[in-house]
Order: C-alpha cells, then structure tokens, then sequence
C-alpha cells in the first residue's frame, strides 16, 4: 500500500472509529458490568429526576418582565412558578395516558386545546393589571417558559392519541419534556415515541450509540473551531482571540445584516460572498449547536439522528430544507404538515401544497412567534410586527421553495442515478441550493431594525436592480 | 386465503409501490422487512405522504381519525402492520 492510499484509510478509520467493531465490543463489555444501574428503565428515571431538578433551576433564572414590581421576592415567585409547570406536565401526561376518556372535541383537536391553554394565560396576564400581585408574576414567569415545554407536551399528547403512552410511567416522559441534554423551543430528539423506538435495549446498542454520541462531539468541537476561524478570517471581528495569530490578516467581509441596514456597503461580488459566508456561518453554527445536544442525548444512549447532516452538499431545496435543521422540520411536519395533509383531501398537488404551506409558511411564523414569550408576554404587538413582518416573506419563500422543490422531486423518483447526471450537475444544482437560501435568508436573518423595504432593495441589488 | 398469504400480497404490491418513488441506486429487494426505510436511504421522510396516500386509495385508510404516525410508515413490516390493523 502506498502512502497516500494508507493514509486516506487511517482517516476512515479515525472517523468512523464509533463503528469499529472490537472498540464497540470493548465499550460493550465495560457497560455490562454496570448491569441493571443502567437499564433503560433506570437511566430514564435518572434523567426524568435530573430534568425536574433542571426545571427548578431553570424558572430561578428566568429574568423578570419591565414593569414588574422589584420588591416581590425571585424566590417566592420561582416556587409559585414551579407547580404551575409541574401542573402542567401532570395534566399532560393524564391526559395521554387517559386519552380514550378525554372529551370527544379535545380527542379530536389535542393539540389545538393545549395551545388554547397557552394562549388564555396570557390572555390572563394581558387582562390583569402588571407589577402588583405576586400571583400575576409567577403566572408571567411560567407563561415565560412554556414556549419550552409546548411542543414538549405536544409529542407528549401525540403519543396518547397513538396509543403509545397507555401503561408508561411519568419518569418515561418527565426526561423529555425539561431535557438535560438541552435544547431551544424545538425538542432535539422529538418525544416518547421516537426515543423510545430509538433507546439502546442492549449494552451493544448503548456502546454504539455512546460511541457515535463521542463521535458527535468532536464534530461540534471542529465546527465550533471553524465559526471561531471563520468570525476572524471572513468577517474580521476585533474581539475575535484570533486576531493575534493571523498578524491582523483578514477578509474582512461585511455581514448581511450590516449591509441590509446601510452599516456597511460593499461592491456586488462582495456582497454575494457574504450571502453564501453567512449561510455557511449559519450551518457551521446550528451544526456544532446541535451536535453537542444530540451528542449528549446518544451518550445517554439513544440512537437519534443528527440535527444537522451535510446541508451544504444538498442538491434540492426539500432536501436541505431535511438536512439543516432536522428536528425543527420533523416539529412542523408533525404538528403542521400531516394533519392539514390528512384532513384536505383534494387534488394530490393541492393537498401537498396547502400542507407545504401549513408547515413551513403558517407553522414556521407560528413558533417563531410563540418563541418571542417575553413581548407576548409584555403584550408588546407593534415589536412583534416590527421583528417579524419580514419574516413573513421568507416563510413564503421558503414554503413556495419547497412546494417547487418537492414536486420536482416526486417527478425525479424512480429515475436512474445516470439519469440525474455528472459531478458538474451535482454541482449545478448544489450552488443553486446555496443561492435560493442564501436569498430568501435576507428576509429572515435577524437584524434588528431593518424594515422589509430595506431588505427587498438589497435583494434586488444583488441581481444589479435598484 | 390465509393470513401469510394476504400479508405476502400486500407486501409484493408495497414493493411494487416502493419501486416507483425510491430514489435511483437502492437494492429494494435485499430490504430486510423490519429496516427502516429512510434510514436505509431508500426514501427521503417526505415521502411518507406518497406512501400515506397509497394507503388511502389502495386499502381506504382514514388517516383524518388516527393522524399520520411517520414512525409506522418507516418499515416495510410496520407499514403492513397498519394495514391488518386498520383495513382488517
């Protein structure tokens, strides 16, 4: 064997090392000896008591709203807070367990009553004077978390409605709802039917997933050390540890955001340079974010997909819209897409159209606004509008992309691989994934206070219009 | 016809389906029944609803009541499972 071909296989191996056999045999061998202290059973209980311990933290951290009353004690409010949220898993997990005894409408529309109940408390807390009663503030401060735990408790009811969670345990559920692994408003590893079908049964299966989990982390470590390289070199932030090391070389090129506002200005293939920089920066850094989550969620020994897989080698819309942020996509696919596809049923084209725009126009605009608890919370409308009016056209983009996408798609089904043509094909369509997103990214990408009109100008400047 | 020959039926028109929305380079036939098909790269999640749809017009399931569980139309087996359950 020559060097090169030697080299490119002790590469392999390094990275797939959580599959080589005698490694996994090892690792094996040494959780069996744990025997019952890490059952499946045992380590769900483990993590449920972790997360409820979690939970207490969390709501003491939880910052207080302008206009509250200072001299009301954080403490007190956490600890009235505190049932609220337990009160709320409780309801939850009965209501799954009983759910063929629940009334017929809230069997019908689970989901809908348990975002009604989201809703009326901050209709509670919109109706009621601010910055008096304690009560109001430990009210606020659970409604301040429940964007968290709602779609947590979704899964949590999707089971019951399967049937799933007839005969479970509260410990089968309270691990997933307050996760230890982490996790935003979107649930990394979704709920108990998926971690239950992908919880290692065996101290084979929990090596191989613990394995894959280490695996996991090391990637979020390089991504990470990539977001670092890449915030110096390509954008040349000051604050950056790098700066040092590269003797002040950088690229220096501007941010979307600082473009779209008029921060900053930059000739036109500069500015398509910092479309694509920012939508690897975006990728680099949601990957490493959910690697660790995913990671830390494997070593507790399920088997669950990766959040982000390969995005920027994606050759469709749909497809990346699959690869780049998973769980988000399976929450809207779930909670979104399926029941409006099962409930329209009309033409094949409609049908998937009007679950298309369910899930990612309608369902995509919904969370992001449920995630912004404190000006709901506030009650502060105009700021909503003023952060997600853009949004708006970007859901629609996205939505209108993937419809498109998708279509296109389901015609290509069946086709040989031959008949999807060559490297340079691949690569014609890989550059067009970049670009729709990295388009329609201008209306999504946060940026303060810059208004629709100013965004829409930048896009068309990009194509040499305005 | 008895129960394993109904089930062997079904199973031979599903493949037949599954033919017509894999993606290119995937040996269908070497599947075990019980793998999961989207992990096997044989079909992306999304086509799920081609399978959903094949379901509704082939064996009139109604998936208005009991909802769209991905995880059952993940497997060859589980998809069969759907059917004797919910077609009798």
């Amino acid at each position: 064997m020559t060097a090169l071909p030697a080299l490119r296989e002790a590469l392999r191996r390094m990275r797939n090392f959580h599959e080589d056999e005698s490694l996994v045999a090892r690792w094996a061998a040494c959780l069996a000896r744990l025997g019952p202290w890490i059952s499946a059973g045992r380590r769900r209980l483990l993590l449920s008591l972790a997360s409820l311990g979690l939970l207490v933290v969390s709501l003491a951290g939880t910052h207080t709203l302008p206009g509250e009353n200072p001299a009301s004690s954080p403490a007190m409010r956490t600890t009235l807070a505190i049932p609220f949220a337990l009160a709320l898993f409780a309801l939850c997990y009965l209501a799954a367990l009983r759910f063929d005894r629940l009334p017929a409408v809230v069997r019908r529309r689970p989901q809908v009553t348990l975002h009604l109940l989201f809703w009326v408390v901050l209709a509670v807390l919109w109706a009621t004077p601010t910055a008096e009663s304690l009560w109001r503030q430990a009210i606020a401060q659970f409604a301040l978390v429940l964007p968290f735990v709602l779609w947590r408790c979704g899964y949590l009811l999707k089971s019951g409605q399967r049937g799933r969670a007839k005969g479970s345990a509260w410990s089968d559920h309270a691990f997933y709802l307050w996760p230890v692994w982490g996790g935003s408003e979107t649930p990394y590893g979704k709920g108990f039917d998926y971690l239950v079908r992908s919880e290692a049964q065996s101290a084979e299966a929990f090596a191989r997933a613990q394995l894959a989990g280490l695996k996991l982390l090391g990637l979020a470590v390089v991504w990470k050390a990539a977001v670092a390289l890449m915030r110096y070199l390509v954008w040349g932030d000051p604050d950056s540890p790098l700066a040092g090391p590269f003797d002040g070389y950088t690229l220096g090129i501007p941010r979307v955001a600082t473009l779209i506002s008029g921060a900053s200005a930059a000739p036109l293939p500069v500015a398509w340079l910092s479309v694509y920089c920012d939508l690897v920066w975006n990728t680099l850094k949601l990957a490493a974010v959910g690697h660790v989550y995913i990671g830390v969620l494997r070593l507790c020994g399920f088997a669950v997909f990766r959040n982000t897989y390969k995005p920027l080698l994606s050759e469709s819309i749909v497809e990346f819209w699959n690869r780049y942020y998973y769980y988000f996509k399976e929450l809207m696919v779930e909670f979104f897409f399926f029941p409006t596809f099962a409930r329209c049923r009309v033409r094949p084209w409609l049908r998937t159209f009007l679950a298309i725009f369910a899930a990612a126009f309608a369902g995509n605009l919904y969370y992001h606004v449920i995630a912004e608890q404190p000006r709901l919370v506030a009650g502060d409308f105009a700021g909503l509008w003023g952060t997600y009016h853009p949004r708006v056209f970007y859901c629609f983009l996205l939505a209108a992309g993937i419809f498109v996408s998708m279509q296109r798609e389901q015609k290509r089904r069946g086709q040989s691989a031959a008949a999807r043509g060559g490297m340079a094909r691949r690569v014609v369509r890989i550059a067009g994934v970049w670009t729709f997103y990295g388009i329609i990214h201008i209306w999504g990408v946060a940026g303060g206070a810059s208004t629709f009109g100013q965004r829409t100008r930048f896009a068309l400047s990009l194509v040499g219009l305005g | 016809m008895s129960e394993d020959g109904a089930r062997a039926r079904r199973a031979a028109d599903l493949l037949r389906f599954l033919r017509t929305i894999q993606k290119p380079g995937f040996p269908i036939d070497e599947l075990d029944e019980g793998a999961n098909l989207v992990a096997a790269g044989l079909v992306d999640s999304l086509a799920v609803l081609q399978i959903a749809m094949y379901l509704e017009d082939t064996y009139g399931i109604n998936f208005v009541v009991r909802g769209i569980d991905p995880g059952e139309l993940m497997s060859v087996a589980g998809i069969l499972d759907l059917i004797e359950r919910e077609a009798g």
